[in-house]
């Protein structure tokens, strides 16, 4: 009987209680007062071990017998707050392919199976200040659990076909960004209450996804990943002495590098207060997000912050749930609060999601709220029930070794002092109703928030311009680069580095030796071939093809409404149709055509020592049995991948980027049935899929070399219609 | 093939270790089961780590009980069980209580005058409409609101929340050790003295809660209709947030109906899990708890899904990006075949190494996330088995069904290798040693296998079923139930949508993306 936690469940299961909370004297004489509280029993909750390696590396160990488990996480600075403007996405797409891109000697989907296995992990990730490299695994498998972690850590290989999934994935995402009203709330608040090009609030783009490379993934790794930018942690049923020797000798010999900037320089400029709005009309519950700039928890009115957040935003007790969701039954959804971050500022907020037919009276309530903050100070009372709440929950931040272990690691990363957390409980203590107002009086200003609106304007109780002007904002998706562009940059966009290496070259020459050498594959000037296609479903038709290499090409399609012949060559481009004369082919088509032609097998095996083309190995791919050697081929011609049995020096399966009738598509080509002929071995065999579905099918039925080309065959004809029987 | 030979031994290794440590030998020391004489379950499982403990109290009673013409009722009565009682929540029960009774009697007449097909008097529903609002402006004044939640928080409560499911409704936080007492008191007395103050106001709440989840959410709004179609007789097919014709009509005196109805001590297990003794909670649980009155057991059999016998399928044109679900009727919990659905889910869904990541978002990079998934939306009736898939860019629905479908007719065809079975059952024992690591993980699991099994101890038995599975079990379950006939499908199919009616300029906001 298991229910998987999904995105299924998540939306089913309905719940009471979301955030967040004002306060009444318990006028209630019950039996509940009458039961007594003993003090809690004295706590001293176990501090990780703190260890600094010569070179830097900060490790912290915490262990924890409880289970047989062992668990590490190690954190990087540098995050995408770092990254370049023209790239964003890019800290996205290393924290996923520095695990699934595999290490130098082990391709990420080996890594699957010898962890999965052993129902263990070893994960990556990239966040904004910073870069995390985790593992947990039963502690038997201890020895190869933390091997492959090291060799993540440390020799990451960021294989290309990861970065192609990785894109797609942020690709995927942005076209989904628009779909859900409380992500649209989310990500443009933020931009209202940081500034829209701050790093903290800035979006991945088409664009800027597709600018990033395997070089910069690489570049990354070897910037920032240095011992004396990690702080490791582990926790677990482990010997403290033990953990210390072995990390000791993993890491002790690594040597210091570059050190990260301990704090980035970043640049607020929060929108001026108004309303904002954007129109969404297949909602019928407005999203509202009134926000300004909060503030860093090193700021000494932290404290007081945290006792006003309580009382006036955070939980049953609070004013704004008390008054929004109970007493008006405007909303599910409300809270806010003086938002903090431990190394940058965090958002002011106050967050209610009502019905579009309230979603005027709903602001305007939030507003009597925040401004009766100073008509109607917090009172003692509710400071009392804050504090209480703050205080006695308090244990809970340190009720496991892992969450102890989790809050060393953050002050060690933002140079909080270690016993912080003991100087939070004393410091809240004081917090006096005057405190209180006076942070409610410097930061909770109406006048100064950005009021951002996602909803159904047409259902609205009354415009949101009877607020004030209004400014609308246009969360269109820019589209992705140009095709054009995409063109130019297909090797860049797969990721590849612009050169050759010598096991692609090896690899390129593998295949030539297979298909039957290289002189003899240079001695081929043309070909003519002819072939069964069937797409599917339907009979196959005969195909005769006439390769002249370098740059012409002509097919024959006898088709039941008569033959189709396509011809592209320096000097025309045209189809002609039995019957229906001939017309010229769009550019477009034309360069689709010339790269089908030089993405033929035989011309860039001819060319596989030629150092215009680039070859470069990419790892290893599993085509059924078979650990296919990935060869990527760019350069003099448009990017294509080919997977090859390591054993025959057979290409295996092709990859390239086509565009079809229905627009771009990623296209795949298996091949099989090798035979030999006239001292050539070629596959008879050829299955087409584009965008993973299958298109065709083809068998080679006749093969010539050499043939006799009248150059007329790549003539347009003058007048006739048909062309040739 | 030697090494899969090797991965073999390692995880016979592994499978012998993890006996030793976790075993259902172990926690027979820790856990006291007891039930008082009312019929409530009590489990207290002892955690001595830190000075905390977290409860979970599991009324065996969800949404698949809502009466007809009263969906949602359920989870209506779960957000009033933090309304408070006759002590907390109050200024002066005496006078609230008919204060309380007039706003039923007002609100009956309302909705009869609402609700009349023939000869409805408008101006006398305006004035019915009226005499109720001012009714609940009287009850009111004696409101002191969200006291208990209140109560709750100024004691330390975490995580105070309940969520309420087809199956079950649950209720939980965490509280310090030397509040376990006021938490038995509490605890029991929002089940024993329940008022239901401030319910129109708290339904104008959960009808918020469902344009939230559903109606403004394309997910939402495609797993209700996808659920309804896959349903035809079960309650299944209602949400368990409920109809909005229902939310703005059933009553307080319905919910309380359902309270006493199925809020019996006999439906009922509270598990406590932290730094306890059952030698000195269990008396306090017992007397606090064994207050709660006897009553009848209520019947809760319904109508049985009859077999689907052709597929069914639900398009939503939406403004959002293409979404793919399919589901397959399966056998409830207690089939001797469960052990073999969470293998599937485990083989085609569990980490990269997962069939459906390798097939649709690593090999054919159709996806971007798939899975399969068991005890959808409930388990304690014959439910579904579910396949999701979220398409890429310029990659449609018809696409992913295709995949799914390849990946389960290799299931049908072929067995599942040694290697892969093996990982199953190791991975099984794992995630159940990962689940016993903190109070509320355990509190939840002990209470659940409680109540389902009426034993905590096959949560570790569940374990040994999922090792007893072999490659023929998965191809003949697969053969059974993944048939196009027992099949249901859902998806969303982009398309544009008009323009926003209102005058303000459009962002074309869906209408854009696709990475094309």
């Amino acid at each position: 009987m298991k229910t998987k936690m999904s995105l299924f469940l998540l939306v089913l299961t309905a719940s009471a209680a979301t955030f967040t909370a004002l306060s009444q004297a318990a006028a209630q004489a019950a039996s509940w007062q009458q039961i007594p509280i003993p003090s809690l029993p004295a706590f001293k909750p176990q501090q990780p071990k703190r260890i600094e390696l010569a070179n830097g590396m900060v490790i912290f160990l915490q262990e924890d017998h409880e289970l047989p488990l062992i668990d590490g996480t190690a954190r990087i600075r540098g995050g995408s707050v770092n990254e370049p403007a023209s790239k964003v996405g890019l800290v996205d797409i290393y924290g996923e392919v520095w695990r699934t891109g595999g290490t130098k000697t082990q391709t990420g989907d080996q890594l699957d199976d010898l962890l999965e296995v052993r129902a263990a992990k070893v994960e990556t990730g990239g966040g904004p200040d910073s870069t995390t490299i985790s593992f947990s695994c039963l502690k038997g498998d201890l020895d190869d659990v933390f091997k492959a972690f090291t060799d993540v850590l440390q020799n990451p290989e960021f294989r290309a076909e990861k970065i192609d999934i990785a894109q797609k994935e942020l690709f995927d995402g942005i076209s989904r960004r628009n779909d859900d009203v409380a992500e649209i709330a989310q990500r443009e608040s933020v931009k209202l209450a940081y500034g829209a090009n701050n790093p903290y609030a800035r979006n991945a783009e088409y664009a800027t996804v597709a600018a990033v490379t395997r070089q910069d993934l690489i570049d990354w790794h070897g910037k920032y990943v240095h011992p004396n930018n990690i702080i490791l942690g582990v926790s677990g049923d482990f010997d403290s002495a033990a953990m210390e020797a072995r990390l000791r000798a993993a890491f002790d010999s690594w040597p210091k590098g570059a050190a990260a900037p301990r704090k980035n320089e970043v640049k607020y400029s929060p929108a001026p207060p108004g309303n904002y709005l954007v129109p969404k009309d297949d909602v019928n519950q407005s999203t509202i997000h009134m926000v300004g700039l909060g503030t860093t928890r090193d700021n000494p009115d932290y404290y007081a912050i945290n006792v006003f957040n309580e009382a006036f935003g955070g939980g049953f007790s609070s004013r704004l749930f008390n008054d929004i969701r109970t007493k008006r039954g405007l909303a599910y959804a409300v809270g806010g609060g003086i938002g903090t971050n431990f190394g940058h500022p965090g958002i002011l907020q106050v967050s209610i999601g009502t019905k579009s037919q309230s979603t005027i009276e709903a602001i305007r309530a939030a507003t009597e709220d925040i401004d009766n903050l100073s008509k109607q100070p917090i009172t003692d009372d509710e400071i009392q029930r804050a504090k209480d709440a703050i205080l006695n929950a308090f244990i809970f931040r340190l009720d496991s070794p892992d969450k102890i272990l989790a809050e060393r690691m953050t002050y060690e990363y933002y140079g909080y002092p270690p016993d912080w957390l003991d100087k939070y409980q004393a410091e809240v203590k004081k917090v006096t109703a005057a405190d209180v107002s006076r942070v409610a009086a410097k930061y909770m200003h109406r006048d100064q928030m950005a009021v951002l609106v996602v909803g159904n304007t047409k259902e609205f109780d009354n415009p949101l311009s009877s607020l004030g002007p209004v400014k609308n904002i246009d969360i269109t998706i820019p589209p992705p680069p140009a095709e054009k562009e995409q063109g130019e940059h297909r090797g860049e966009e797969s990721g590849k580095p612009a050169a050759s290496n010598p096991a692609g070259q090896a690899l390129a020459a593998k295949v030539a030796a297979a298909m039957g050498g290289l002189p003899k594959l240079k001695s081929i000037k043309a070909i003519h071939v002819n072939i069964s296609e069937s797409d599917s479903g339907g009979p196959p038709s005969p195909i005769d093809v006439f390769l002249a290499f370098p740059d012409r090409m002509r097919v024959e399609l006898q088709m039941p409404q008569g033959n189709l012949t396509i011809v592209v060559s320096p000097d025309a481009a045209f189809m002609s149709m039995a019957g229906m004369g001939s017309r010229s082919m769009p550019p477009a088509q034309k360069t689709e055509m010339l790269s089908q032609l030089q993405h033929d097998l035989i011309y860039i095996a001819q060319h596989s020592d030629d150092p215009t083309f680039t070859f470069t190995a990419a790892g290893t791919e599993k085509i059924s049995d078979v650990d296919a050697a990935v060869l990527d081929i760019d350069g003099a011609v448009p990017w294509v991948r080919w997977y090859i049995d390591p054993k025959t020096g057979y290409v295996l399966r092709e990859k390239y980027k086509g565009v079809g009738q229905a627009g771009p598509f990623e296209g795949e080509t298996n091949l099989a049935d090798w035979r030999s002929a006239d001292g050539l071995t070629i596959p008879y065999n050829h299955q087409n899929k584009q965008n993973g579905q299958e298109t065709s099918h083809a068998e080679l039925k006749k093969f010539e070399l050499n043939p006799q080309l009248d150059p007329k065959l790549f003539a347009k004809p003058a007048e006739t219609p048909a062309v040739k029987q | 093939m030697k090494h899969h030979t090797l991965k073999t031994a390692l995880v016979m290794l592994l499978l012998s270790a993890i006996a030793l440590g976790q075993d259902v030998a172990s926690f027979e020391k820790r856990i006291t089961v007891k039930k008082l004489p009312n019929g409530l379950t009590l489990m207290i499982c002892e955690r001595p780590e830190s000075p905390v403990f977290s409860f979970f109290t599991l009324v065996d009673a969800g949404s698949a009980q809502d009466p007809l013409r009263a969906t949602g009722l359920a989870h209506m009565f779960e957000h009033m069980a933090f309304k408070g009682t006759d002590k907390i929540g109050t200024t002066d029960y005496a006078a609230e209580k008919p204060a309380l009774e007039k706003v039923e009697v007002a609100y009956a007449a309302y909705i009869a005058e609402r609700d009349k097909t023939v000869g409805r008097d408008e101006a006398k529903l305006t004035q019915l409409e009226k005499a109720w609002k001012d009714a609940i402006a009287e009850a009111d004044k004696y409101v002191v609101p969200n006291a208990f939640g209140k109560l709750v928080e100024q004691n330390g409560g975490e995580d105070m929340n309940a969520s309420t499911s087809y199956d079950e409704t649950e209720y939980h936080y965490s509280l310090p050790v030397n509040r376990l007492e006021l938490w038995a008191y509490l605890e029991s007395e929002r089940f024993l003295h329940p008022v239901l103050r401030e319910f129109y106001k708290e339904r104008n709440v959960v009808i918020e809660e469902r344009r939230m989840r559903t109606d403004s959410s394309p997910f939402g709004r495609l797993l209700e209709q996808f659920t309804e179609e896959a349903f035809a007789a079960h309650p299944y097919h209602r949400p368990t947030i409920g109809w909005i014709s229902d939310l703005n009509t059933f009553s307080a005196t319905e919910a309380q109906k359902f309270f006493d109805t199925y809020y019996v001590p006999s439906n009922m297990v509270v598990a406590v899990a932290g730094d306890v003794t059952a030698a000195q909670a269990m008396p306090i649980l017992e007397k606090y708890f064994g207050r709660l009155p006897t009553r009848p057991q209520p019947d809760e059999t319904t109508t049985t899904e009859p077999p689907q016998n052709s597929e069914r399928k639900v398009v939503l044109k939406d403004r959002s990006q293409p979404i793919y679900i399919e589901g397959y009727h399966r056998p409830d919990y207690r089939s001797k075949d469960d052990a073999v659905f969470d293998a599937i889910t485990d083989l085609m869904s569990e980490g990269r190494t997962s069939r459906l990541y390798r097939a649709l978002v690593r090999d054919k990079q159709i996806a971007s996330f798939s899975e399969g998934i068991t005890g959808y939306p409930g388990v304690k009736y014959p439910h579904l088995f579910a396949f999701l898939a979220v398409p890429l860019p310029g990659h449609t629905p018809q696409q992913m069904a295709d995949a799914i479908h390849a990946e389960i007719d290799k299931l049908k065809k072929e067995d599942i290798t040694d290697d892969e079975l093996k990982m199953i059952k190791t991975r099984s024992k794992a995630n159940l040693i990962r689940g016993l690591a903190d109070n509320e993980g355990l509190a939840t699991q002990l209470a659940t296998y409680q109540t389902r099994y009426g034993d905590w101890r096959e949560l570790f038995r569940s374990v040994d079923r999922i090792d007893q599975v072999t490659k023929a079990d998965i191809r003949r379950i697969a053969n059974e139930v993944f048939v196009d006939t027992n099949r249901t499908v859902g998806e969303i199919e982009t398309s544009g949508g008009g323009e926003p009616a209102s005058g303000e300029p459009s962002n074309h906001a869906a209408d854009q993306g696709g990475a094309q």
